[in-house]
């Protein structure tokens, strides 16, 4: 009896000393594609101020912002879209002057080599993936590229709807399609599939990824500091490095 | 009324028809496999339990790209159906496929118990009676392992309503082809502007799973008090 008790004591001062540690965490809930960027980052941040401790979610857009809208503990949140992150001002729940573009990405149609050279060619193949329009920022960038090129009635059926980018290009380097829509940061990382060709800004809306300090995370100092490390030159450099577009 | 959309309907359509085929199409398997298990002793036996409970525990993504090595385009099977002109990868017969893997081991588990409860004396007489194997199987077991087949088949039949990891990736998200009820609230679900339309949709599934899992209930107590 006497040992459970003197258990359940240190056990409960663990908890107690573990406590303010926690709260000088930065807790992070970012977009899946930035997964490498960011654990490049916030790895170079933590070497230079110790004590720094990051908390790294990654997951899609509108499952992060959900979890913020439900008290998930986050200080800041990098969108992949700009919808997620007005869907999260609109409730109030960032800072709203923290709120600032990050990064950009460009649309490519990656594939066997040989397969297409331009939207043109798209018409001649069987099967083409694409995330869905709906959920998807990716997959809907690609119809509204289609509907500009004036190519969305032929390719109707040829179209195979994915869950997500990284999806899509799975099927690409199986050969499960002739090619998918991708983000070029994700084309980079295939293995089988090579980029075809990239898709002409004027087809497509640009790709921004903004970010933000939530409500909480405008208090606590070390997020602000990481935040403004995000806009320095170093992380332009890695983000340059894996494809992203800085301006 | 709740608001949906045309696709939403496809939706609805697509789901019940894979629920139906992968059912009908595991029936004859999954009794094959129970009755094997249940009176045939053989070496290796556990194997086979093994094997046909993994998709209950694996998780369904995982059985969903194992069956994409499988199937598709370069896969050992995928290929030679490719050359036979067969696809199956993106097409609702994927969908099929993949529910009938992940709910078999249900099916099977349902008519073990309902066949392990047969009185091994009536087996005795019908052999003692002269029947052969197959007559004792059909005259004897089937019939009475019937309350096991229906509750395995319902059960199944809700599970495959709700397959999405291994269907989302053989069979694609595509509206009106493969885009059943869990992949069409997934694709509400992750847009800002369609929460009412993934509700609305999880109201009908809500309601087609009771009331599948309501027939189940109320045949299974039925068959119990006949027997």
């Amino acid at each position: 009896m006497q040992y459970v008790f003197k258990l359940s004591a240190t056990l409960l001062c663990l908890v107690l000393l573990a406590a303010p540690a926690i709260a000088a965490d930065v807790n992070l809930s970012v977009a899946a594609s930035l997964k490498e960027v960011i654990n490049e980052l916030s790895e170079s941040y933590a070497r230079k101020n110790p004590g720094v401790k990051f908390v790294k979610n990654y997951g899609s857009s509108g499952a992060l912002a959900k979890q913020v809208e439900n008290g998930a503990p986050a200080d800041i949140f990098i969108s992949a879209n700009t919808e997620w992150m007005d869907y999260l001002k609109n409730k109030k729940l960032t800072d709203s002057a923290s709120i600032g573009i990050f990064t950009y990405n460009t649309l490519v149609f990656a594939g066997a080599p040989g397969k297409a050279a331009s939207m043109k060619d798209l018409t001649r193949l069987e099967k083409i993936a694409i995330g869905s329009p709906k959920s998807v920022p990716a997959g809907e960038y690609a119809m509204d590229a289609f509907k500009k090129a004036g190519i969305d009635r032929q390719l109707e059926k040829k179209l195979v709807m994915a869950k997500d980018v990284r999806e899509c290009l799975m099927y690409a380097e199986r050969g499960e399609v002739d090619g998918a829509f991708v983000y070029k940061t994700d084309a980079l990382l295939a293995k089988q599939a090579r980029i075809l060709f990239t898709v002409p800004q004027e087809l497509y809306p640009r790709v921004t990824y903004p970010m933000a300090l939530t409500v909480a995370g405008a208090k606590n100092r070390d997020a602000t500091a990481f935040i403004a490390f995000l806009h320095s030159g170093e992380a332009k450099t890695v983000l340059s490095k894996y494809g992203f577009a800085t301006r | 009324m709740i608001p949906l959309a045309s696709t939403d309907y496809d939706a609805i359509r697509l789901s019940l028809q894979v629920s139906v085929a992968a059912t009908l199409l595991s029936l004859p398997f999954g009794f094959a496999f129970a009755y094997l298990i249940t009176f045939v002793r053989f070496r290796g036996k556990v194997v086979l339990e093994v094997l046909v409970n993994l998709p209950l525990t694996l998780p369904p993504v995982v059985v969903g790209y194992f069956l994409l090595l499988l199937l598709g385009k370069h896969g050992w099977l995928g290929s030679l159906l490719n050359d036979a002109g067969i696809r199956i990868i993106f097409t609702l017969k994927a969908a099929v496929i993949a529910s009938a893997v992940v709910g078999f081991p249900l099916l099977v588990r349902s008519l073990r118990i309902g066949m392990e409860g047969i009185d091994p004396q009536l087996l005795n007489a019908s052999r003692t009676l002269g029947a052969r194997w197959h007559d004792t199987m059909l005259t004897v077991i089937l019939p009475l392992s019937l309350p096991g087949l229906i509750a395995g088949s319902s059960l199944m039949f809700a599970r495959s309503l709700g397959e999405f990891g291994a269907t989302i990736i053989v069979a694609g998200n595509i509206p009106g082809v493969t885009q059943t009820i869990p992949l069409a609230i997934y694709e509400y679900a992750s847009s800002p502007a369609s929460e009412t339309m993934a509700l609305s949709l999880c109201l009908v599934s809500v309601a087609i799973s009771v009331t599948v899992l309501f027939i189940h209930e109320v045949t299974a107590k039925k068959l119990a008090r006949r027997g």
